[in-house]
C-alpha cells in the first residue's frame, strides 16, 4: 500500500492504495467518479480522458501513485452551481453526443484544448479531439458543440 | 503527384426485416398523475435518438409539449415488446404502434371528456395543449391534470400495436417485394490520390437521404455524419486480420478507425419525402445513411486515376500495388 495525497475537482483527498492500481481505477472505485469510462485499456481510444496539471492524460496508463501531489479534473469537477460547463453545453445543444461513452473523455480534452488555446481554427480542434475516438458521431457536430463553446466562454 | 476525381454512390434500402418475417412492434399509454403522459413501449435507445423521435410523435398525436411525455422504456417487465433497435425499423414500426396507441388514446381521453363535461357525445373533441377542448365551444374544455385528479383510482390507458407488410420471396426464383417502405440516398465525393504513397484523401463530401419526414433534423444530420464516418473507416482503413477465426488485430493500434483528423465537413441535404404507411410519413435511416459512401469513394479514385478497386479497404499498400500492376500493364 501507499499514501497519496492530490486534489480531484478542487477537493483534497489523502489515500492508500495498492502500489499496481491505476489511476483510473483510482478515480472510479476508490473515489467513485464513474463518469471516466475505461474503453481499450491501452491509451488509443481516449475514453479514459482526464486533465491532470492542465494536461489530458489517459488515466488508463497513468498508475495511481503518479497521481501523488497533482491536481486532477474529471468531468464530475464540470459543473459548477448546478450550472454545465459551457463545453458540456455547448455538446448537447449541438447534438454532438449519441450513445454518449466517449463523451466525458471528449468533453474534457475539448475544455484543455480551449483552456490553452481559446480560438483555435477547425483544424486546431480536429487536433485536439483527435485522441479521442468516437464510433457514432462522425466529429462533425463535436466541431460545431467546439465553436459554441468558444462563444459561450467568450461571453462568459 | 496527386490526381483528383469525383465520384457518385447511390442506394436504396429496404427497411424492417422483410421477408414476410413477422415484424411488430407495440406500446401502451397511460394517463399519469398530474396530467402527464406516459408511454410504455420497448423501443431501445442506443445513441440514434430513439427516445427523442418516439417522444416527439406521441406529442404531437397528443396535443402535448415533449416535456409532458415519460417514456418508460428498456425494461420488458413494464412493457410490450417492440422488437429490436435493429434494420432500421424503431422510427417506422413502432413510431407507428406509439402513434396509433396515442390516437386510441385521444378516444379513452374523449369518452372520459364526454362524462365529466356532460356532452352528447364525442365529436367536435380535439387535445389542445394537455386539455381536451370541444371546437366549436371551447370554453367547454377539461385537463389532462383535472382528468388524472378525478379518475385517480382508475387506469385510462390504450395500447396500439403495428405490424409491418411485408411478402415473402420466391424460394425459387429470388423474386419478390421483400421489403417496404425503402429508403434512397446518394452520396458524392472528390478525392485526392497521392501517387506515391497511395493515400487517398477526401476534399468534399456531399450526402443527401431520403427520410420521408424527417421527425428531428438535427438528429438525423448526426446519423448521416456518422454513417458516412463508419463507412470512411471500411472503406479506406478498416482491416480485420482472421486466421482461424481468431481476430488478429482486436486493438485499436493496430485496428484503425477514424479520428476527428480523418473526417472532412460533410454537406448533408435532407430529402423529405412523406410515406404514407409511416407515422408522420418518417422512415428509419439508420443503417442506409453508410451505404452509398464506399461506392462514391471507389467511383471518385476511378475516376482520378483509372483503377477500379474491388476489395476493402483501400489502404495505402493496396492502392500503391494497383498503380506499379496498371504501370506495367501500360
Amino acid at each position: 500500500m501507499v499514501n497519496i495525497n492530490f486534489t480531484v475537482n478542487g477537493k483534497p483527498y489523502e489515500i492508500s492504495i495498492d502500489e499496481n492500481m491505476r489511476l483510473i481505477d483510482v478515480l472510479r472505485d476508490e473515489l467513485g467518479l464513474i463518469g471516466t469510462k475505461e474503453g481499450c485499456g491501452e491509451g488509443e481510444c481516449g475514453a479514459c480522458t482526464i486533465i491532470m496539471d492542465g494536461e489530458t492524460v489517459n488515466s488508463c496508463l497513468v498508475m495511481g501513485f503518479q497521481a501523488d501531489g497533482s491536481n486532477i479534473v474529471t468531468i464530475e469537477g464540470l459543473e459548477k452551481d448546478g450550472q454545465l460547463h459551457p463545453v458540456q453545453r455547448a455538446y448537447m445543444e449541438a447534438g454532438a453526443v449519441q450513445c454518449g461513452f466517449c463523451i466525458p473523455g471528449m468533453v474534457l480534452s475539448t475544455k484543455a484544448l480551449l483552456d490553452k488555446n481559446p480560438s483555435p481554427s477547425d483544424e486546431e480542434i480536429r487536433e485536439g479531439i483527435s485522441g479521442n475516438l468516437c464510433r457514432c458521431t462522425g466529429y462533425n457536430k463535436m466541431l460545431i458543440a467546439t465553436k459554441k463553446a468558444i462563444e459561450y466562454m467568450k461571453g462568459e | 503527384m496527386k490526381k483528383r476525381g469525383i465520384g457518385v454512390g447511390l442506394s436504396f434500402y429496404g427497411t424492417g426485416y422483410g421477408n414476410g418475417f413477422p415484424d411488430i412492434s407495440r406500446a401502451i399509454v397511460r394517463l399519469l398523475p398530474g396530467g402527464r403522459i406516459g408511454i410504455y413501449c420497448g423501443v431501445t435507445e442506443v445513441g440514434q435518438g430513439a427516445k427523442t423521435a418516439m417522444i416527439q410523435i406521441g406529442a404531437e398525436t397528443l396535443g402535448v409539449t415533449e416535456k409532458d411525455i415519460d417514456l418508460i422504456h428498456e425494461d420488458t417487465s413494464l412493457m410490450p415488446d417492440s422488437g429490436t433497435a435493429a434494420a432500421t425499423r424503431q422510427t417506422y414500426n413502432t413510431g407507428n404502434a406509439i402513434k396509433v396507441a396515442c390516437q386510441n388514446m385521444r378516444e379513452k381521453l374523449f369518452e372520459k371528456a364526454k362524462v365529466e363535461l356532460g356532452l352528447n357525445s364525442t365529436a367536435g373533441l380535439a387535445l389542445e395543449k394537455g386539455e381536451v377542448v370541444l371546437s366549436f365551444f371551447p370554453q367547454k374544455r377539461i385537463s389532462f391534470k383535472r382528468l388524472s385528479e378525478i379518475y385517480k383510482d382508475e387506469t385510462i390507458e390504450a395500447e396500439g400495436e403495428f405490424v409491418a407488410q411485408t411478402t415473402t420471396m420466391d424460394p425459387d426464383t429470388g423474386q419478390g417485394a421483400p421489403y417496404w417502405p425503402y429508403t434512397f440516398n446518394a452520396c458524392a465525393v472528390e478525392v485526392e490520390v497521392d501517387m506515391n504513397t497511395g493515400i487517398v484523401n477526401l476534399l468534399r463530401a456531399v450526402f443527401a437521404q431520403d427520410a420521408g419526414r424527417a421527425v428531428n433534423p438535427h438528429l438525423l444530420e448526426g446519423q448521416m455524419d456518422g454513417g458516412f464516418a463508419m463507412a470512411l473507416g471500411y472503406t479506406l482503413f478498416e482491416d480485420l486480420k482472421l486466421e482461424n477465426g481468431v481476430i488478429k488485430n482486436n486493438r485499436f493500434s493496430k485496428y484503425l478507425i477514424p479520428t476527428a483528423m480523418d473526417m472532412i465537413d460533410v454537406e448533408n441535404i435532407i430529402i423529405e419525402d412523406p410515406e404514407n404507411t409511416a407515422p408522420y410519413g418518417a422512415k428509419g435511416i439508420g443503417e442506409p445513411v453508410m451505404i452509398p459512401i464506399a461506392p462514391a469513394i471507389l467511383n471518385a479514385i476511378y475516376n482520378a486515376i483509372g483503377i477500379r478497386i474491388t476489395e476493402l479497404p483501400v489502404t495505402p499498400e493496396k492502392l500503391m500495388k494497383a498503380i506499379r500492376e496498371a504501370e506495367v500493364n501500360n
